[in-house]
């Protein structure tokens, strides 16, 4: 998935200068823009998780907005209640939110699929009216305000740009994390559960073991993400954290690609701009906008954009790198032609 | 006078997705006559019928009396007379054996049709007029396929495809199948392509036959030649 | 104990709804296996269009009757569409495109009508009978009247009729369908059409409690999915049964449990849908187990 062994240092040189763009991006753009970029890169590493637990351990969840909740709200509470600063609180969102995001892997374990996607998409739903209702730890609808942290003195820039910077170096060290636990056993491990479970246990995988922790993994990332938002905004709220987030960030991680790192980060820019670009074009239709360009994605790129990359890379690769004749007396010249559909299956 | 070809096919290449599984195979099968594919597992007979009848792509020419069909949809093969009896019982298993016929006759538009049809076939096997109602998926093995048949029929097809229709049924329903085929051949002049493992009684039926091997024809001849060559007899017929 | 079982018939009438709209999900998804949960907001789009030809004078009864097969076309139209290029990739790109047929089409409701709740004329007029104490109005056994109608004509459909026989066959064996000369693809898009009129059947019931507005169908649809979901996703029969007990559960639940209370009325579909995952997954009527989606 990550690409054979010569093109993996192409792929780790392409990430850094991507970090690097991303980096200089607070010099070059509106404070207001590099907000939104913030706000992208924290979704992204809420996809990312959700990458992990849908595309590559096969679980599907619509709950990943409820756990990057979890985390937002823990640090606001944390920061408040016990006066922690954002290193501290951290550990702790990210900490809570892999536990429920363990507690919520265990009756997924007997599920997979549509049940799932029922089960949490009823999280995504209840918890907002339950926040609201749970007024005595997240003050309701009020919300829970705090003080965004202040660049240290030896920073160059002002609060926004440490803050987006902040969300740069979560990112990625939320990518480095990622590309660890996918290019080595833990991955295949992951793999092997979500293509053929039996087969999988029969090998001595622990099957109970994995999901859970994929989920709680899933959910680590997320709380990570939360972290983040929460500090950025220095606010947190039930308004923030509704259905529609979880959707979005499913949306998000199935528009880039669901096996994909790059495609979490595309994703989450697609769920940032899109509907604002939609605004922009037709404040009034900017739903109808929206809907018509995810509808259209799926139509053009089945696997997500990442995925359309792919196909159009490996379609243009003998074009583009010289290629060793093979002449092997099994494939004949007619064999090498398409074979056109004929007619359809009506 | 020549006979006509009911199905001439030229050419054929079809596979399932990048597996290539025919490598361009021409047969033929003449008005009024029964032949026969025969060959192992997985030497493509399955393969061919179903991109006979359009249930997976294809390229190359089939052309049933004469017309080229190449380019038309699985249901519309099926309007202009290509009957197919897949492997492993024909039947919608969830449906009644009346409602497996009425699919059957779906095409027609008469009621009179068929309702004769229905007639036709409740006399030949008395026992589907008492099983009208159940299901078809709790009939035996021979009967299932005995109703495969009859579904298949309901139209009058040019040609009645079928894939390995002796699969998995004892020696004697086998027999009582096949001398069905025969029959419907001998009275109604109704072409068979009938795709078997069971070469020895499908060469007793048949006028002619094929051995497809490895997505291609290895030999072709009438039945009764067939029969009595060595590699057929050593592969096939155990001798 | 009056209220008790006052409650059971306001949760019977509100069911009829949920099992309306699960009728249109079950058939959807027993033909092409695919959730449409946007058909709440497709329903939510043909009401509108029906109220719309009423605001400019044309009696309501025509109204509905004009707008019934539009929604018919509506359906096939988005199968056509959206769907049909998709139907052999993987199954989460199917769910993203219903996400935006949801988004989409609340989002049109939205641009035409703005975000107004509006009242829409009732059907059943305002009369009720009160028997043993129980009040029954004409709404809610008009409710359960259209739901026997539905349900029976959709039986008569499928057991008696050419077309319902190739519908049936379609959605059960789609691969040896053509061999009989049915043109599968055809018969998917009717029961997309047949399903999308069964939601604006459901719109047309509800909008006179809700009040006509963009999201009106939200949390009706997730009252279907648990309906659907208790019934069984491959039973016609077990959306009936599961809308009908999924109301009463509502009814119940929303007034004597009181932490519920009304706004976390939206867990108890949650909590039925849980139970039956857990207990017997495949639901009350269904056959298979509806694991991979």
């Amino acid at each position: 998935m990550m690409g054979s062994t010569h093109e993996r240092p192409l792929l780790t040189a392409a990430l850094v200068m991507v970090a690097t763009v991303l980096a200089i991006v607070p010099l070059l753009f509106p404070s207001f823009l590099v907000y939104q970029l913030s706000i992208a890169l924290t979704y992204a590493i809420a996809i990312l998780g959700l990458n992990l637990l849908m595309g590559f351990n096969g679980q599907i969840s619509v709950a990943q907005g409820v756990f990057f909740a979890v985390g937002a709200y823990a640090t606001a509470i944390f920061a408040t209640r016990f006066g922690l600063g954002p290193l501290a609180t951290l550990p702790i969102a990210v900490a809570m939110s892999a536990l429920i995001g363990f507690l919520v892997g265990i009756p997924a374990l007997r599920m997979q699929g549509l049940p799932l996607a029922f089960v949490t998409l009823g999280l995504a739903v209840l918890v907002p009216p339950l926040a609201l209702k749970l007024d005595w730890i997240t003050k309701g609808a009020t919300g829970i305000s705090f003080a965004k942290p202040m660049p240290p003195s030896w920073f160059p820039g002002n609060q926004d740009t440490f803050l987006y910077e902040m969300c740069l170096v979560s990112a990625a060290i939320c990518v480095w994390i990622a590309r660890r636990l996918i290019g080595g056993d833990t991955g295949r491990t992951l793999r092997a559960v979500r293509d053929n479970a039996m087969i999988a246990e029969s090998l001595g995988i622990n099957l109970t073991a994995v999901r859970l922790a994929a989920f709680a993994t899933s959910a680590a990332f997320a709380g990570f993400g939360g972290w983040c938002f929460a500090l950025i905004n220095g606010y947190v709220s039930p308004d923030s954290f509704q259905m529609t987030m979880s959707f979005n960030f499913l949306v998000g991680s199935i528009i880039g690609g669901i096996t994909s790192i790059a495609g979490a980060l595309i994703g989450a820019l697609f769920i940032t701009f899109v509907p604002d670009w939609a605004s922009d074009i037709n404040l009034a239709l900017s739903g109808v906008i929206y809907g018509a360009a995810l509808v259209v994605m799926m139509l053009l790129a089945r696997d997500g954009v990442v995925g359309l990359a792919r196909d159009a890379y490996a379609r243009l690769r003998p074009t583009l790198f010289t290629n060793t004749s093979r002449k092997s007396s099994q494939v004949r010249a007619a064999d090498l032609a398409p074979i056109k559909t004929q007619g359809r299956t009506s | 006078m020549t006979p006509r070809n009911t199905l001439q096919v030229r050419g054929l290449h079809a596979g399932y997705g990048s597996i290539r599984v025919l490598h361009g195979i021409d047969f033929c099968v003449e008005e009024g006559a029964i032949v026969a594919l025969l060959g192992a597992n997985g030497a493509g007979k399955t393969t061919t019928l179903r991109a006979l009848s359009g249930m997976i792509a294809a390229r190359g020419a089939i052309e049933l009396d004469g017309h080229d069909v190449g380019g038309t949809s699985a249901a519309d093969r099926a309007r202009l007379g290509i009957a197919h009896v897949p492997q492993g019982r024909g039947t919608f298993v969830d449906f009644t054996v009346e409602e497996n016929l009425a699919l059957g006759a779906y095409t027609i538009r008469d009621k009179r049709t068929i309702r004769s049809a229905l007639d036709y076939w409740y006399g030949i096997f008395p026992w589907l007029a008492e099983r009208r109602s159940q299901p078809a998926g709790s009939l035996s093995g021979g009967e299932q396929q005995m109703l495969a048949i009859a579904r298949a029929l309901m139209t009058r097809p040019r040609i009645l495809m079928c894939d390995e229709p002796s699969l998995g049924l004892a020696p004697a329903i086998t027999r009582e199948l096949f001398a069905l085929l025969e029959r419907l051949n001998r009275e109604h002049g109704m072409a068979i392509l009938l795709v078997e493992q069971n070469a020895r009684l499908t060469l007793k039926i048949a006028h002619r036959a094929y051995v497809l091997e490895s997505g291609e024809i290895r030999l072709e001849g009438r039945a009764d030649e067939l029969r009595d060559n060595a590699l057929i007899q050593r592969a096939y017929l155990g001798t | 104990m009056q209220l008790f079982f006052q409650q059971i018939v306001e949760g019977l009438a509100s069911g009829a709804i949920y099992a309306s709209l699960a009728l249109a999900l079950v058939l959807v998804y027993r033909a092409t296996r695919v959730v449409n949960f946007a058909q709440g907001e497709m329903a939510t789009f043909t009401a509108y269009l029906a109220w719309q030809l009423h605001e400019w004078g044309v009696p309501f009864v025509l109204s509905l009757i004009i707008v019934a097969p539009l929604s018919f076309v509506l359906g096939a139209l988005v199968f056509r569409l959206a769907i049909r290029p998709v139907m052999t990739a993987p199954d989460h790109t199917i769910v993203v495109i219903c996400i935006g047929l949801f988004v989409g089409f609340e989002a049109i409701c939205l641009w035409i009508w703005g975000s107004d709740a509006y009242a829409f004329p009732r059907i059943f007029p305002d009369t009720a009978w009160t028997v043993g104490g129980i009040r029954f109005s004409a709404a809610n056994l008009g409710v359960l009247g259209v739901l026997c109608v539905l349900a029976l004509g959709l039986a008569a459909v499928f057991r008696f009729t050419r077309i319902g026989l190739a519908m049936r066959a379609s959605a059960a064996e789609r691969e040896k369908s053509p061999l009989v000369g049915i043109r599968v693809e055809t018969m998917l898009m009717l029961g997309w059409g047949l399903a999308t009129v069964f939601g604006f059947i459901a719109a047309v019931l509800i909008a006179p409690k809700l009040f006509l507005s963009p999201p009106m169908m939200v949390p009706v649809v997730i009252y279907a999915l648990a309906a659907a979901t208790l019934g069984g996703w491959d039973s016609p029969v077990g959306a009936i049964i599961g809308g009908l007990v999924v109301g009463v559960a509502e009814s119940l639940g929303a007034t004597f449990v009181g932490f519920i209370g009304s706004e976390l009325k939206i867990a108890i579909p949650f909590i039925v849908m849980a139970i039956v995952l857990v207990l017997r997954p495949q639901g009350l009527f269904g056959k298979t187990a509806v694991m991979r989606a």
